[in-house]
């Protein structure tokens, strides 16, 4: 065992400081990962920019729209003289360019009309319109407010109720408008929600394991073009202890590629409790030891790197298609059931249950029981049909 | 030299219909260098791995130290180092790393074979490269790691197959010193080559082999003498005379 774990710790090492392998076997979950991110998690409501003319760069009012507008999640705010705009405008940089003019809070102070411009290019464009609706929801909700408050005053002008008293109370009740809208407004996404992430992560984690096939059913046929195959069976190693120190390294190489890809949805997607992370990268290991063993077969049958490669990525994707990997697989479908052949099918059940709240390991009890007994009839049977040469050992 | 440590008798090795090895008989000395001569597909090389464990013959048997191949290759593997004539190294690990690994495959401890590996890297004048990568030496410094390694757990028989293969003499000349100085510490040698001139100066005893039988074994003189004056004809004469001059590839 322990020339095993020699072999084991050697493969590992090889492989963490091979670059090349290391980019693809480490940055590629981690760029998968960024695409289910920028997918899934990304911005997917409307991000634009106000841009504003302000004529009125003293006023109160003024002051106040372009900060309300500034403080809109999706909206940033960029000033601009008059001249610039109209360079911009004119150079088509931009579309839309909101003007304030500059009796705009001296107008609505007195509750006098006022007049908000849009100079634009064309129809302002998409953004454009987006932004100019914006503004112009925002200032009619700061003129009403502002003449919400005027009529408070007026109405209360014969009580004996200081400005103060009266600015006070005002602007508590609209703050707390503001903040609890008698109208509520809600954006629901449709198409495109977490939900998606836990339906795609599982088959994202089967597909990086399964990678580890590719490399697990290289590593014998290398050592056979480097000489040292024969070379270490004239050895004390035993072709079991060879397959063994193999298994692990599979095993390892594609535990951490799942492992960095589990352990980036937990801290991102929040898909997972302490616990059923736990229990997940459990099943990540039980299949990991499956597709090195299925690697080992397929590096006892290969002769040459093209015959490993092939061999594994035509596995692959067989495997793939048959576990329902990205798609559900019709109940009652001959396709159905030859997909029980495949390892993915319960890896991804496993998953996908285990992401359930509440699920606990008993209730993936088949799938584990499954891929551990893959795994251990996948080893005996690589070993049995090893040959280091024809004729031989 | 009394003993006798190696013995090959009436070995066979077929491959479909093609008798690769066919009926080889020899013994090989404790302490002997011992030659295996032949064109290529003569089959040396199915011998060898007959002898190394790798091949398990048709008919016959090999005993070495007493244990056969055939019923206790594993206590074979425990007695036998093997140099082959492919560099059968990791390019990626480093010239110690080599070593320690094949060491602990040999059967040495963690400590055991740091001390090895730096007994032997400094035979063959690597102890400065020690920690650099084996893909960035030259030919001749692998073809030197490549015998360091079959060295690795002290065997008592090493079969060094073609290990001068593609390198500058001084290389070639520090390997023919290691060999010397292993044989003269009483190591049992099992050597191939092509280089008869090797096989003259190094082996005490010569095995010509051709078309998987061997046909003629005796000493480099025992053997030149079969076809004139000795120090008048070369090992190489015997071989052509022997083998024939036809191509083999």
């Amino acid at each position: 065992m322990t020339r095993a774990l020699v072999i084991a710790v050697k493969e590992v090492r090889s492989y963490l400081t091979d670059r090349a392998d290391l980019a693809f076997s480490l940055l590629l979950p981690v760029a998968i990962f960024a695409l289910m991110y920028g997918a899934f998690s990304g911005q997917t409501l409307f991000n634009g920019t106000a841009h504003i003319v302000n004529d009125d760069p003293n006023g109160t009012y003024s002051r106040e729209l372009i900060d309300r507008l500034a403080a809109r999640d999706e909206l940033e705010v960029d000033l601009l003289t008059r001249g610039e705009a109209e360079a911009k405008l004119e150079r088509s940089d931009l579309l839309l360019v909101t003007c304030i003019p500059e009796d705009f809070s001296s107008q609505l102070a007195v509750g006098w009309p006022t007049e908000i411009t849009f100079m634009q290019r064309g129809n302002g464009g998409q953004e454009g319109q987006i932004v100019a609706s914006m503004v112009r929801a925002e200032a009619d909700r700061l003129s009403q407010e502002v003449q919400a408050e005027r009529q408070v005053r007026s109405a209360l002008a014969e009580k004996a109720i200081g400005d103060d008293q009266i600015e006070t109370a005002v602007h508590c009740l609209l703050e707390r408008e503001r903040k609890l809208p008698l109208v509520e407004v809600t954006e629901t996404l449709i198409g495109a929600d977490t939900s998606l992430v836990h339906q795609s992560l599982p088959g994202i984690i089967a597909m990086f394991v399964l990678f580890s096939i590719t490399m697990s059913s290289r590593t014998i046929v290398e050592e056979r073009r480097k000489g040292t195959l024969e070379r270490l069976l004239t050895t004390r190693l035993t072709v079991s202890e060879m397959f063994m120190g193999k298994f692990l390294a599979g095993t390892t190489r594609g535990f951490v590629q799942t492992f960095i890809l589990l352990t980036l949805a937990y801290a991102v997607f929040r898909l997972f409790t302490p616990l059923s992370f736990g229990m997940v990268l459990f099943v990540a290991l039980v299949f990991a030891a499956a597709a090195s063993t299925l690697g080992l077969i397929i590096a006892s049958v290969s002769r040459t790197d093209d015959q490993a490669s092939w061999i594994s990525v035509f596995f692959t994707m067989a495997t793939v298609m048959l576990g329902g990997t990205f798609f559900e697989i019709p109940e009652g479908t001959v396709l159905h059931t030859i997909g029980k052949a495949s390892i993915n099918t319960y890896s991804i059940s496993a998953f996908q249950t285990l992401t359930d709240p509440g699920a606990i390991l008993a209730d993936v009890s088949l799938e584990i029981a499954v891929l551990a007994a893959v795994a251990v009839v996948g080893f005996f049977v690589s070993r049995v049909l090893f040959r280091a040469v024809t004729g031989g050992r | 030299m009394s003993d006798t440590f190696v013995a090959a008798e009436n070995l066979h090795k077929a491959f479909n219909d093609h008798k690769a090895v066919n009926g080889v008989s020899f013994f090989i000395e404790q302490g002997e260098v011992f030659g295996l001569l032949g064109p290529n597909g003569a089959g040396k090389t199915t011998t060898i791995r007959m002898l190394s464990t790798i091949l398990e013959p048709d008919r016959g048997d090999v005993t070495i130290g007493g244990h056969s191949v055939r019923h206790n290759p594993d206590a074979v593997r425990e007695i036998i180092g093997v140099c082959p004539q492919e560099l059968a190294l990791y390019p990626d690990l480093s010239a110690l790393d080599n070593l320690l690994f094949f060491g602990r495959m040999a059967g040495l401890n963690g400590r055991e074979a740091k001390a090895q590996a730096m007994a032997n890297l400094e035979k063959m004048g690597l102890e400065d490269r020690a920690r650099g990568r084996v893909d960035k030496f030259s030919g001749g410094m692998k073809r030197r790691i490549n015998l360091a390694i079959a060295l690795m757990g002290n065997p008592l028989l090493l079969f060094l197959d073609e290990p001068t293969v593609g390198i500058d003499p001084q290389s070639r000349n520090m390997i023919y010193d290691t060999i010397e100085a292993l044989r003269d510490g009483g190591m049992t040698i099992l050597y191939t080559t092509h280089y008869m001139e090797e096989a003259d100066r190094l082996c005490s005893r010569v095995a010509i082999m051709d078309g998987g039988k061997i046909v003629a074994l005796d000493t480099p003189y025992g053997l030149k003498s079969m076809i004139g004056t000795p120090e008048q004809v070369t090992l190489e004469d015997v071989f052509l005379k022997l083998t024939g001059r036809g191509l083999r590839d």
